[in-house]
């Protein structure tokens, strides 16, 4: 057997190294749209997060790519800076970015600089209309988020995962957060306009990656929204015990269905033959 | 670096399976070729008849239908998200899907009971059995707590754990979803892999030849005097 020379593998480790850092310069902007324009515009304004565009002539490189690998270390450190942006941000301590490391976050401060030159980055947000929402804009948003119309873009209803105060008889689902207040928690129409528009969480982001929400769809989920923000229905609490109790009853129902169906089953030629045995006595 | 957490993700759903499916299929076979007529779930219906009934029947109908529906999301999840379109369909798929589901769950705790009582039925319980029936007990008790504190399962499986699955027949697992799950979802998906991997070596066996008339024919009484190899 030979064995591999120690200069090959160093080569074939710095070619990784190498073919890596190349991949992540350019899935920086995948990278940014994946998991930063949920709570950031570059030149679009603010979301939960602050507009990005020439955040470079704010802080200088090592802060912010320290505040980029662990946001919440810098806060704790007691950085001035730092507890302004979270108070801006109303108390919300930005999320650690995933698989953060100093060279992508390099490549995203690039990427920000190149972004924040350009007359419009293409990371300046949706816009979205300021016009108030009628019952109609709330009634589609309704349709949108129980299924009854199917989304656009192809994703599942919000339903499926989530529940708002007073949707549906059994309420919605309960993988994901209640959205009864989300419109308030993202700041209203923008912050949760973007929000949806890329969503950060691991979840959200896998089942709309080929389903993105269509721009048609956006405003009547906004409105839903904020109609539900504005009424802040209470989760119907005996829904979930009503949907138990259902199961319950069906079940002892199948129960009995069951054994009527089976009602003249053998129950066991040995036991009949000493039952009859038995009740003539023995002899 | 990929956390604890991470890498316990990636093992248990993105290798356990491949391992579990593969052993399945390796084991099963070589199992049929060598020792054809140990394919069969032992009846224990002659040593206790009283019990029997409410444990077998509701359990396996119980499990028929719910398998039925994990099934269909897997392979058509359009159909169940556009039948779940409506409120009220979701609902009643939903209802329906915990009724048999709570059927399995009185099903196999009977059936549990049972082969603890009788002494006679405890006897021929093999080692393999009990773990074969907690892992069935513990996969039911997940699957309808699932349903009742993550609902609506039938549209979210259809929506996230579908294309999971199907990034595991790609042989290009994506497990970003998954690993999110409620440790409650993880759990049950686990402890599935856990059945698909001693499926050949159990008496789960059954389930490849079991002889469809099974499911309406008349009752008939079965009896068997040989000890099982391995039988306590």
């Amino acid at each position: 057997m030979t064995r591999a020379r120690p200069t090959t593998c160093l080569s074939i480790v710095m070619c990784l190294l190498v073919g890596a850092a190349t991949a992540t310069a350019q899935d920086a902007a995948q990278y940014f749209r994946q998991n930063c324009a949920s709570c950031h515009t570059i030149g679009g304004g603010r979301l939960t997060g602050p507009d990005l565009a020439g955040v470079a002539g704010r802080r200088d490189r090592p802060w912010l790519t320290r505040y980029l690998i662990d946001p919440k270390a810098v806060i704790d450190s007691g950085d001035p800076y730092a507890k302004q942006l979270l108070d801006e941000a109303g108390g919300v301590v930005m999320p650690t970015p995933p698989g953060m490391s100093a060279a992508l976050a390099e490549s995203l401060l690039a990427l920000i600089d190149a972004e924040s030159a350009l007359p419009r980055s293409q990371f300046a947000g949706r816009q979205v209309s300021d016009r108030p929402f009628g019952p109609a804009d709330v009634a589609a948003g309704d349709a949108l988020f129980t299924g009854r119309t199917r989304l656009a873009g192809g994703g599942p209803p919000c339903l499926s995962c989530h529940s708002v105060g007073g949707v549906g008889a059994l309420g919605g689902g309960k993988l994901g957060p209640d959205l009864t207040l989300v419109y308030e928690r993202l700041n209203g129409r923008k912050g949760l306009g973007a929000w949806l528009s890329a969503p950060a969480t691991p979840t959200m982001q896998t089942v709309f990656r080929q389903t993105r929400l269509a721009d048609a769809d956006l405003e009547p989920l906004l409105a839903f929204f904020e109609d539900a923000a504005r009424r802040r229905a209470e989760a119907d609490a005996v829904a979930p015990l009503t949907f138990f109790l259902l199961g319950l009853g069906g079940a002892a129902l199948g129960a009995v269905v069951m054994d009527l169906t089976w009602l003249h089953r053998l129950r066991s030629v040995r036991r009949r033959l000493v039952d009859a045995v038995t009740s003539r006595g023995t002899r | 670096m990929p956390s604890v957490g991470g890498y316990l993700d990636g093992v248990l759903f993105g290798a356990l399976p491949y391992v579990a499916v593969f052993t399945f299929l390796l084991v099963s076979i070589q199992r049929y070729r060598g020792h054809p007529f140990t394919y069969s779930s032992l009846s224990s219906q002659f040593l206790e008849n009283r019990q029997h009934f409410f444990g077998l029947v509701l359990f396996h109908y119980g499990v028929l239908f719910v398998l039925t529906g994990h099934v269909v999301a897997f392979f058509v999840p359009s159909w169940v998200l556009a039948w779940n379109s409506r409120p009220i369909r979701l609902y009643i798929l939903e209802v329906s899907a915990l009724i048999f589901g709570l059927l399995s769950l009185v099903g196999i705790s009977l059936a549990i009971v049972r082969r603890f009582d009788v002494a006679k039925v405890r006897v021929v319980t093999s080692r393999a059995d009990w773990v074969v029936v907690a892992l069935l007990a513990f996969q039911v008790f997940s699957g309808v707590y699932v349903a009742i504190a993550h609902p609506w399962g039938s549209s979210w499986f259809s929506s996230i754990a579908t294309p999971y699955l199907w990034s595991l027949v790609a042989l290009a697992p994506d497990l970003q979803a998954v690993s999110a799950f409620p440790v409650w979802v993880k759990l049950h998906i686990v402890n599935a892999y856990l059945l698909v991997l001693l499926f050949p070596f159990t008496r789960l066996v059954h389930v490849l030849v079991v002889p469809n008339p099974y499911l309406w024919r008349r009752p008939q009484v079965v009896r068997w005097y040989r000890r099982p190899t391995g039988a306590a």
